[in-house]
């Protein structure tokens, strides 16, 4: 793996700043379901896995559209598809690394507000809300990661696909 | 006088299935040497961009023999063809073709990044010797939306030299400028030529511009007459 390409794209991902800050909530708000149904309703798994496999798989045909001018300018240029790959796992990365990262931040602001605070009714509600367990946190970030592996095959493919002709033909 | 660099034998293309064939180019022979200027003279639609984007592998013919800098381009992979073209081609397009989300160092640099070969330190001198070779070291921190036609036009000629190939195709550099802008650009490209012998195959509509050139061929109907 060419680790320049695999920074660089994560660099360049967080430069289409609303598709990727939208994105980051989506998977943020994803992660908390998740996180709850698997923990208070395990019985249900199957819907929320399938959930995020849903979003994930979207995002990831998303990505691979959004992306096609970029790719087809890439592969112009002399990018082969492995380097062009690497563009859509950057993406996927950093929007679901960013997700995990929010969440686990609302969590401890969540815990740090209730120990100085107190637990005052307001307090437990948005804990009832947003909070996720560390375990259960683990547990989701498994499983988002799992679900977003056929999706990301699938933008990899379609970027594969594209040829470089296409940024020619559509301006 | 130098061998050929690149030779078209025989080269048909044709789109389309059946009654509904079109012929771009048809039994298209060309010889040109390295370090030529040769300008492709046409009227629109008559194949001279298919002709370029059989030359530099884009596209693939549907008959005949292209041999790039002796690399016969027809037998070669999909899945090779970015190296040949990342070694020995560089484009310059009417459109531009830059990135949107990348600034105009980016752009250039981006070609480097899949370069194993080459140090991080490298990728950034040579990005910005060819910035400063066409004049845009200043402008290296701004995106392709904050520049004029004519700077996004340097930027694409120094994305297509960062990599030193020996072969650049420019498909209507100045299709999208003002006249003098687009002199200036010309005059790049012509400087190019002259002092770093690279072979430039430009494709035009435009007599004033095929004058750059030190050989014109001209096509219609997707023949070369």
């Amino acid at each position: 793996m060419n680790f320049r390409v695999f920074f660089k794209s994560i660099k360049f991902a967080f430069r289409a700043k609303v598709r990727v800050l939208a994105f980051i909530l989506i998977y943020a708000i994803l992660f908390i379901i998740v996180s709850k149904g698997l923990t208070n309703d395990p019985g249900q798994w199957l819907t929320y896995v399938g959930m995020a496999f849903i979003v994930a798989t979207i995002y990831a045909v998303l990505i691979s559209q959004f992306r096609r001018r970029d790719v087809s300018i890439f592969k112009c240029i002399g990018w082969d598809n492995n380097n062009v790959m690497l563009l859509m796992v950057g993406e996927v990365v950093l929007v679901s690394l960013s997700a995990f990262l929010v969440v686990f931040q609302v969590s401890i602001e969540i815990i740090g507000f209730i120990g100085y605070f107190g637990a005052s009714a307001l307090l437990t509600s948005i804990q009832d809300l947003l909070y996720v367990s560390p375990s259960s946190m683990a547990v989701t970030l498994f499983v988002i990661i799992g679900t977003q592996l056929p999706g990301l095959l699938i933008s990899m493919y379609r970027a594969m696909k594209i040829p470089p002709m296409r940024a020619l033909r559509e301006e | 006088m130098a061998g050929p660099i690149i030779q078209l034998e025989e080269v048909n293309k044709e789109y389309g299935k059946g009654k509904n064939t079109v012929a771009a180019m048809k039994d298209v022979n060309i010889e040109i040497s390295a370090g030529e200027f040769v300008a492709v003279l046409g009227p629109s639609g008559c194949g001279k961009s298919t002709l370029l984007h059989v030359m530099s592998g884009l596209e693939a013919p549907s008959s005949g023999r292209v041999l790039v800098d002796a690399v016969d381009v027809t037998l070669i992979s999909e899945r090779d063809m970015p190296k040949v073209r990342a070694q020995k081609i560089g484009f310059v397009f009417q459109q531009f073709l830059l990135v949107e989300h990348l600034t105009a160092y980016e752009n250039i640099e981006a070609v480097l990044w899949p370069r194993e070969d080459i140090t991080k330190i490298e990728q950034e001198e040579r990005t910005l010797s060819v910035l400063r070779e066409v004049d845009m070291l200043e402008r290296r921190d701004h995106f392709p939306k904050q520049l004029s036609g004519g700077e996004q036009q340097r930027v694409a000629i120094a994305r297509a030299l960062v990599n030193d190939p020996p072969i650049l195709f420019c498909d209507e550099p100045t299709g999208n400028l003002d006249s003098k802008t687009g002199e200036n650009i010309l005059k790049i490209i012509a400087q190019l030529n002259r002092e770093k012998n690279m072979t430039v195959v430009l494709v035009t509509h435009n007599h004033d511009i095929a004058k750059f050139a030190k050989r014109t061929l001209n096509m219609k109907d997707g023949v070369i007459r």
